[in-house]
């Protein structure tokens, strides 16, 4: 008896299911991100980024006219709430790609999943290097932000062949995020021959960093390369004033958000980090769209009032990669969409670049070190940084 | 580097003992103490924040008007938290007060945002640097507050007759009753001052600690173990206890590594548990035979 009413609700379910998927029906793309809490801006930006791509991609339809539809729920910064709303995100809603947020161990968390589920991922934020270097094949996750690998490949090149140090000082976040960096950046160093002369940590809320500056001091570093986000790296700039300690500083992009420059004041002047992409200075045809979409929708009155601006770049870059993979594939189902985005044939004109052959098998990150942008704090605002 | 991590210490640890007065304040009255008294000080920080950066006010109104919502909100800590759980002799306000932290944090974080934001103060702008070591002149005051405060906490305990009801009342409270102290209005007091002693806190250290939803925790935490090294019921001890705390951390951070700090820090917590579990200048509890 069992077994006949399990057959008849697969059968039901076989007949329903076609009729779900037809023509006109919205395409749902999820997002998983910390939407509260302290990294709340984070997913704000990103929803941002999406919902700007959207409503452009809606105004021509995809798949002969279907639109999107963008379901967010909050993962809180969770591992375990991440791995909930993974599923809840494809079983439930029929997501058919899922936008992810800022935390690698969320991310980290829910590479399984997706592979399980056969759902392509779509990072736009977490750094992580193992989130795309996962080791499945296929592999079901890609990324238009930054990669930690390539980061710290590029803070050493900009510190040891532009500004010529041979000392380096790390200041890291006391977390998995600044354990990863430390190795990245050491095995960058390396080749160069050169060892860094101290290596401190931090921990979160830290209200003072003078004993660690001090120790870099002491052993003689001729620069600090600090990872770490913006109101520990806040106090790291306080401190590093208080000692009367003049150091070239390259940060990792922690510095970029969480009003960091309303935190230090002037004495954030100097810090140099990166960007996947910065929205001061000459933008480019959807550059300046974006800013305009930004004013009209959300009441963005420039550049430095934009709150996370990677966020928004990331994910609206991300989405129309995701909508081209979409009409290539002529389908939303998850392999075929997979496939599609590992081999992009159209050539798209993004925001952040022109992207050609975005992904491959080998390559799940759109964006290198060759990407990044070098800005630096000039009385509050970012400004670039031309790279010798 | 020694003077500099002296300086650093010093700054460290007034900033521990200061929030560790409030502990001592509802203590030495009731027996119990508000767990959440870190939040307390965020609360300070956050709603001085709100007077004097979000509505413009002058620096006096909005230091005023922050004390008086917060001894508000200490009376009313001590209403809901403490006294339903004091008058049975319960334990459980430890529960109800972190249950009041915590909803004050979340609060906090829906009203005024989870970003950190500085609070402008002209005391911070620009480091002091005196022979290869710096400080903010911020951080000078919240050493003198300190000690004022703890000057006018002991005489308040000691000199006053108000304040000998109010220590009346944590050594025998059915005693005290008889005698006409009015039980309930004294912890209520302890309650109110103690939180007016965050809020002084929370506005002196929002310039150097940024006002962030999150900052009580950390600081509220290691004011406890302050607390406890110095004697819950001795002001002077957990000042003393405060600036070495501080200077500990210090110099552990300066000289072995700052892994170790929290771990040194903490363990000698435990040592004084151990060895005068009434602190370092507490005073031995009478042994009931």
């Amino acid at each position: 008896m069992r077994r006949i009413t399990l057959l008849l609700l697969v059968l039901t379910i076989g007949c329903v299911l076609p009729v779900a998927s037809r023509a006109g029906e919205p395409i749902k793309i999820g997002l998983t991100a910390a939407v509260s809490g302290g990294s709340a801006a984070s997913g704000e930006a990103i929803k941002k980024g999406l919902q700007i791509a959207m409503d452009e991609i809606n105004a021509k339809g995809l798949l002969g006219g279907r639109k999107l539809e963008l379901v967010i729920r909050d993962d809180e910064g969770n591992p375990a709430k991440g791995v909930t709303i993974a599923r809840e995100l494809v079983e439930r809603e029929k997501a058919v790609a899922i936008f992810g947020g800022l935390h690698t161990t969320v991310a980290l968390a829910q590479v399984p999943v997706w592979h399980e589920l056969r759902t392509p991922y779509m990072g736009v934020w977490a750094a992580g290097t193992e989130i795309t270097r996962n080791g499945k094949s296929p592999n079901f996750v890609f990324r238009v932000s930054a990669n930690d690998d390539y980061v710290d490949k590029f803070l050493v090149r900009y510190a040891t062949d532009t500004l010529k140090k041979s000392k380096p000082g790390l200041l890291l976040e006391n977390t998995a995020w600044g354990q990863s960096n430390e190795a990245g950046l050491n095995k960058y160093l390396g080749p160069k021959n050169i060892k860094p002369v101290g290596t401190e940590k931090f921990n979160w809320n830290d209200p003072d960093m003078s004993p660690q500056l001090l120790r870099l001091k002491n052993a003689g570093a001729d620069h600090v390369i600090l990872v770490g986000n913006a109101p520990e790296a806040a106090q790291v700039v306080k401190s590093r004033a208080k000692i009367g300690w003049e150091i070239p500083m390259v940060s990792h992009w922690g510095v970029s958000g969480g009003r960091f420059a309303e935190l230090t004041g002037d004495l954030s002047d100097g810090v140099v980090f990166f960007q996947t992409y910065s929205f001061f200075g000459k933008q480019n045809e959807r550059g300046q769209y974006v800013l305009k979409a930004l004013k009209d929708k959300y009441g963005v009155k420039g550049p430095e009032e934009i709150i996370a601006p990677v966020g928004v770049a990331n994910a609206y870059d991300g989405l129309h990669l995701v909508a081209v993979a979409i009409e290539q594939a002529g389908a939303t189902d998850g392999v075929k969409l997979r496939d599609a985005l590992e081999n992009l044939k159209a050539e798209h004109k993004g925001l952040i670049k022109t992207y050609k052959r975005p992904f491959t098998p080998d390559q799940h990150d759109a964006l290198t070190d060759e990407d990044y942008v070098l800005v630096v704090w000039k009385g509050g605002q970012i400004v670039p940084v031309a790279m010798k | 580097m020694v003077v500099q991590l002296l300086v650093t210490g010093i700054a460290l640890g007034s900033m521990y003992g200061l929030v560790a007065l409030g502990y001592h304040i509802t203590w030495v009255t009731s027996r119990t103490m508000n767990f959440s008294q870190g939040h307390a000080v965020m609360a300070g920080a956050v709603v001085a924040f709100a007077f004097y950066v979000g509505l413009g006010w002058p620096l006096w109104a909005a230091v005023l008007a922050t004390l008086v919502i917060l001894a508000v909100l200490g009376i009313g800590l001590e209403r809901v938290a403490v006294r339903p759980f004091f008058r049975v002799a319960s334990p459980a306000w430890l529960l109800s007060t972190i249950a009041c932290g915590i909803i004050a944090e979340n609060v906090a974080m829906l009203t005024f945002g989870k970003d950190a934001r500085a609070f402008p103060s002209a005391l911070t702008q620009k480091p002091i640097l005196v022979g290869g070591a710096g400080f903010y002149a911020q951080e000078l005051l919240i050493p003198v507050v300190g000690l004022l405060l703890m000057g006018a906490v002991q005489f308040f305990y000691h000199r006053t007759a108000y304040g000998k009801q109010l220590k009346a009342v944590a050594y025998n409270p059915e005693a005290a009753g008889l005698m006409g102290i009015h039980i309930p209005r004294a912890v209520m007091c302890a309650y109110g001052l103690s939180a007016l002693l965050a809020g002084i806190a929370g506005v002196l250290l929002a310039p150097v600690l940024n006002v962030a939803a999150t900052m009580g925790t950390i600081i509220g935490l290691k004011a406890f173990a302050v607390a406890i090294i110095g004697g819950l019921n001795s002001a002077p001890g957990i000042m003393v206890a405060g600036l070495g705390y501080g200077l500990v951390e210090s110099f552990v951070a300066g000289y072995l590594s700052t892994g170790a700090r929290e771990i040194i820090g903490f363990a000698l917590v435990i040592l004084v548990l151990v060895v005068r579990p009434w602190g370092l200048l507490g005073s031995r509890p009478a042994r009931r035979v």
